[in-house]
């Protein structure tokens, strides 16, 4: 397989748009990497670069560490599906398949037994000879990833090819995706602006913000452990808190009245300095302030070790399997994710005791 | 009751409708039929009229055409410049609309114009104009096929815009770009995606195109080339009835040499697959 390294990738646009801005990204070999950012950040263009559609006005596109970006697309040995159906009408899915094979003057039988045999991978065994508009769209884009796969790509590259689908067949499909990506080994740029397909299905997630990387790093990494207040906020959902250093060498921190410890290094800040914390729904833990009998609605067992913030029920959003409760309390209004039969105690208005365990609360780093 | 029964009232006002609507768009069809059925019918009539040696004539008219050695000669040259002018438009014009779509989507609105203007000049400025400048070329200039790059002028506009909405129908961008995806350079692209995807339109141009080839006057008269027309008008000058019979007869021909074209064109294909092209 091949190892993909773009280098200072610069593009604006007529009329001024930088879409990448010294874009630097590695992919290793094998490795199933994901463009994640807003609508406009440039994850399109970046990848259209790559595969040849588009020039940089700056940067390099190396390939195993040659740089591709003098040769046509159509030399570049890469495997593309596009966002849009982008299947040939006059062909049937077996010979959209073998289109690849019949440009490189491959013999029949061997191409008819490869675009068979990669039907069937993709799970189209009986659509063969349908035509494109026989098929959904689902299965379109099926076809159109063992099109993309048929002449055996170095690199193969997807831009938001499951964003035409329903949210079902997404999920479904993005785990055939990764399942095929992980069997043939095969180098992998997957763009995508929905945070959850690029957490569940990529070794490392990129996100991209304004045509820069903003962070890389593992699906945990960039959740756990975002970097910036934009990655923090994009991926998953954040409760932004503001502080003050308290003592930067045990990382306390003082919100409102509290002293908290934070997870994290705050030894670039000063003493008495602002910082700004984050905090997900999921670890925040509410207490009813019911008397000594009553279960906590949180399940856990009350406030001990933690200091805890009395505040209120503001909102109670019911997401299926846990309830997002929008409390305001002494730290700010936050949001709260609770499993939802614990939830369904829970009123508008009522009483609740807000608990950080600690280290959940978290500095950027 | 009635009211509880959807049914009832559609069932009840279908046949009222019928008998008024119908009417009217059998008028309005009839109409339109008889302003072409008409003249037809009248010569066809007409090619079997006249008296010859006191007898009614029956087919006289029609075998004297097929006994002019010139009816067969003047025929299969229109045939001839008419196929040559589809190839010769269809060479020249299908990857330039490819390519203005592809990659310079910016002159479209300029080829939209360019299009157009050989409907809005008159065909006898084009010829003035077109004469001197074809003149010094003696070795063409002096044969019928000069009429072929004439009439690729004449016919353009047809070709052109049926393929311009041919090629907006496809997401053209797209398989494009598949296609090189694939490993395909332009031309492969142009040869294996985009022509079977425009062959509804390039048949519809091909049509207009032949009509245009084949009744073809006032040019090749002034040139002096004796092709199908021309020859129908000098009969024409000389015998009405034999010119109405041989009016029939191009008529049954020209239709022939579409439906060949038509068959050739489908190449073998569905009506299903012609449908997804579309
Ligand atoms: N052909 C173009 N001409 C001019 N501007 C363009 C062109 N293509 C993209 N841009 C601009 O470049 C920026 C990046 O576009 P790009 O398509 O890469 O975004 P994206 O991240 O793929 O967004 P989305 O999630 O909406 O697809 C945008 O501001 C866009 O308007
Ligand atoms: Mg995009």
């Amino acid at each position: 397989m091949a190892r993909v390294e773009l280098r200072g990738l610069h593009k604006t646009f007529g009329g001024g748009t930088v879409a990448l801005d010294r874009l630097e990204l590695d992919v290793a070999s094998g490795e199933l990497v994901s463009l994640l950012g807003p609508s406009g950040c440039g994850k399109t263009t970046a990848l259209r670069i790559v595969a040849g559609f588009e020039t940089p006005d700056a940067g390099e596109v190396l390939v195993d560490g040659v740089d591709v970006l003098g040769l046509p697309a159509s030399r570049r040995n890469m495997g593309m599906v596009f966002q849009s159906y982008s299947l040939f009408p006059n062909m049937t899915a077996k010979a959209n398949v073998a289109y690849p094979l019949r440009i490189r003057r491959r013999p029949k039988a061997e191409r008819e037994a490869r675009a068979v045999e990669l039907l069937d991978l993709v799970g189209l065994a009986r659509q063969v000879d349908r035509y494109p508009h026989q098929l959904s769209g689902g299965q379109q884009q099926r076809v159109a990833l063992a099109r993309a796969l048929a002449h055996e790509p170095a690199v193969l590259l997807l831009d938001e090819p499951l964003s035409a689908l329903d949210a079902k067949v997404r999920v479904q499909l993005r785990e055939e995706v990764r399942r095929i990506q992980l069997e043939l080994g095969i180098t992998t740029i997957y763009v995508t602006h929905d945070q959850e397909e690029a957490l569940s299905i990529s070794d490392r997630v990129a996100v991209l913000a304004e045509g820069r990387v903003e962070q890389i790093g593992t699906p945990a990494e960039i959740y756990n452990r975002p970097r910036t207040p934009f990655v923090a906020s994009f991926v998953g959902t954040v409760n932004q808190i503001d502080a003050v250093v308290v003592s930067p060498a045990e990382g306390a921190v003082r919100c409102g009245e509290r002293v908290l410890v934070v997870d994290g290094d705050l030894s670039g800040h000063a003493q008495g300095a602002d910082v700004g914390l984050y905090l997900r729904p999921e670890d925040v833990v509410l207490v009813t302030d019911e008397p000594e009998g009553t279960p906590g609605a949180s399940g856990t067992s009350g406030a001990s070790g933690t200091s805890g913030a009395s505040g209120k029920v503001r909102s109670i959003t019911f997401l299926g399997p846990v309830t997002r409760v929008g409390v305001d309390c002494e730290l700010g209004a936050l949001v709260a994710d609770v499993a939802s039969d614990v939830a369904l105690g829970l009123g508008i208005g009522d009483p609740v005791t807000v608990v950080v365990e600690p280290g959940r609360m978290r500095t950027l780093v | 009751m009635a009211a509880l029964s959807p049914a009832a009232p559609a069932t009840v006002r279908r046949p009222r409708r019928r008998r008024h609507l119908p009417l009217w768009h059998a008028f309005w069809i009839l109409a339109a039929a008889a302003y072409f059925i008409v003249p037809i019918i009248s010569l066809v009539q007409f090619s079997f009229g006249g008296r010859v040696d006191g007898h009614s004539a029956g087919f006289h008219w029609y075998a004297t055409v097929f006994a002019d050695p010139n009816f067969a000669s003047s025929f299969w040259l229109s045939v001839q410049i008419a196929l040559e002018t589809v190839a010769l438009s269809i060479a020249l014009l299908v990857p330039t609309a490819f390519w203005i779509h592809l990659r310079l989507p910016r002159l479209r609105p300029v080829m939209d114009f360019v299009s157009v203007l050989p409907f809005v000049v008159p065909p006898i400025v084009l010829i003035v104009g077109l004469i001197p400048f074809l003149q010094p070329f003696t070795f063409i200039y002096s044969r019928p096929e000069v009429l072929d790059f004439i009439y690729v002028v004449f016919a353009m506009p047809f070709l052109y815009r049926s393929l311009d909405a041919g090629l907006r129908a496809i997401n053209l961008q797209t398989l494009a770009e598949a296609s090189a995806n694939c490993g395909a350079s332009t031309w492969s692209t142009l040869i294996r995606v985009v022509v079977p995807n425009l062959r509804s339109a390039i048949i519809g141009g091909s049509f207009l195109t032949v009509a245009i080839a084949m009744g073809e006057f006032t040019i090749s008269s002034l040139l002096s080339f004796n092709t199908f027309p021309v020859y129908i008008f000098n009969i024409g000058q000389s015998t009405s009835n034999e010119a109405a019979a041989l009016a029939v007869i191009s008529l049954l021909l020209t239709w022939a040499l579409m439906i060949a074209l038509y068959v050739v064109g489908r190449g073998g294909r569905t009506t299903a697959q012609m449908a997804a092209t579309r």
